[in-house]
């Protein structure tokens, strides 16, 4: 099971401001608190976790078909790992200046994933031509959908497939997972 | 505080983060957050934050969970300002 987030940076700073009172106590653990400010880079600890959050919550809608909950502290970071619950993901970050990118996946995961910086937001088309290509369909075949709790899946030759994917995009930023 | 009262208010609070004025236009208690605003998901803390100060109530985890359409965040603010 996959789940993937991204943040732009530059826009996050223009959204948020995570500094406002309360803020990071509505999201985040006293222990990932200490994380942020204890970091470096208190900005990117900030937006890293978040996305670690956001990634695994995916991957946990995915695995449940739960759906739509706003419950980012219910998500506990430790090191490179999220716990929910009892239940607990692996996550791999990618971090740029401008960009920070992560996957969250289970022990069977078996991912590929790619990132786009080019401001035009193709990657759901770029996702379907790969799952065209690696299935051996038409492109016409293949179409991605939302169920009605709003996790996206594929279709081909409008028959529901079990292939999982994850889409993610911000400011300049867009990024699909699929797991094989 | 009628339900029409609240609900100006929390369109007061919403504008700020709204990524879709169409959705914004057609506004009504099924309207979800992220969904049909795209409303940035880290702004909905902030929208909690304004919430609270707005009411002068606190938003609990349970409460929070809830608040992604205007129907459960009406809700979760009368349940709030009921037990203040």
């Amino acid at each position: 099971m996959i789940g993937n987030d991204i943040v732009d940076l530059k826009l996050a700073s223009v959204q948020s401001n995570w500094q406002r009172k309360g803020w990071l106590q509505k999201i985040f653990t006293e222990s990932e608190q200490d994380r942020i400010w204890d970091a470096e880079n208190s900005n990117h600890m900030v937006w890293k976790l978040w996305s670690m959050k956001e990634a695994a919550y995916k991957a946990h809608q995915r695995l449940f078909s739960l759906s739509p909950k706003y419950n980012p502290n219910d998500f506990i970071c430790t090191d490179s790992n999220v716990m929910v619950h009892n239940y607990n993901y692996q996550t791999v970050s990618k971090q740029t200046e401008k960009y920070i990118y992560t996957i969250a996946y289970t022990d069977q995961s078996n991912f590929i994933s790619k990132v786009f910086t080019d401001k035009s937001l193709e990657y759901k088309s770029k996702l379907v031509y790969y799952i065209a290509d690696v299935m051996n369909v038409n492109l016409s075949a293949v179409t991605l959908q939302k169920d009605r709790n709003g996790i996206p899946y594929v279709k081909i030759d409008n028959r529901v497939t079990d292939i999982a994917i994850s889409l993610s995009s911000h400011g300049s930023f867009s990024a699909f997972t699929i797991d094989l | 505080m009628t339900k029409e009262e609240l609900l100006s208010k929390l369109k007061t609070i919403i504008e700020p983060y709204v990524q879709n004025q169409e959705g914004f236009q057609n506004i009504s208690e099924d309207t979800n957050f992220i969904e049909d605003l795209e409303i940035n998901s880290a702004n909905l803390v902030d929208v909690i934050l304004d919430v609270e100060d707005e009411f002068n109530i606190e938003i609990d985890n349970d409460g929070m969970d809830k608040m992604l359409t205007v129907k459960a965040s009406i809700e979760v603010i009368q349940d709030k300002l009921a037990t203040k």
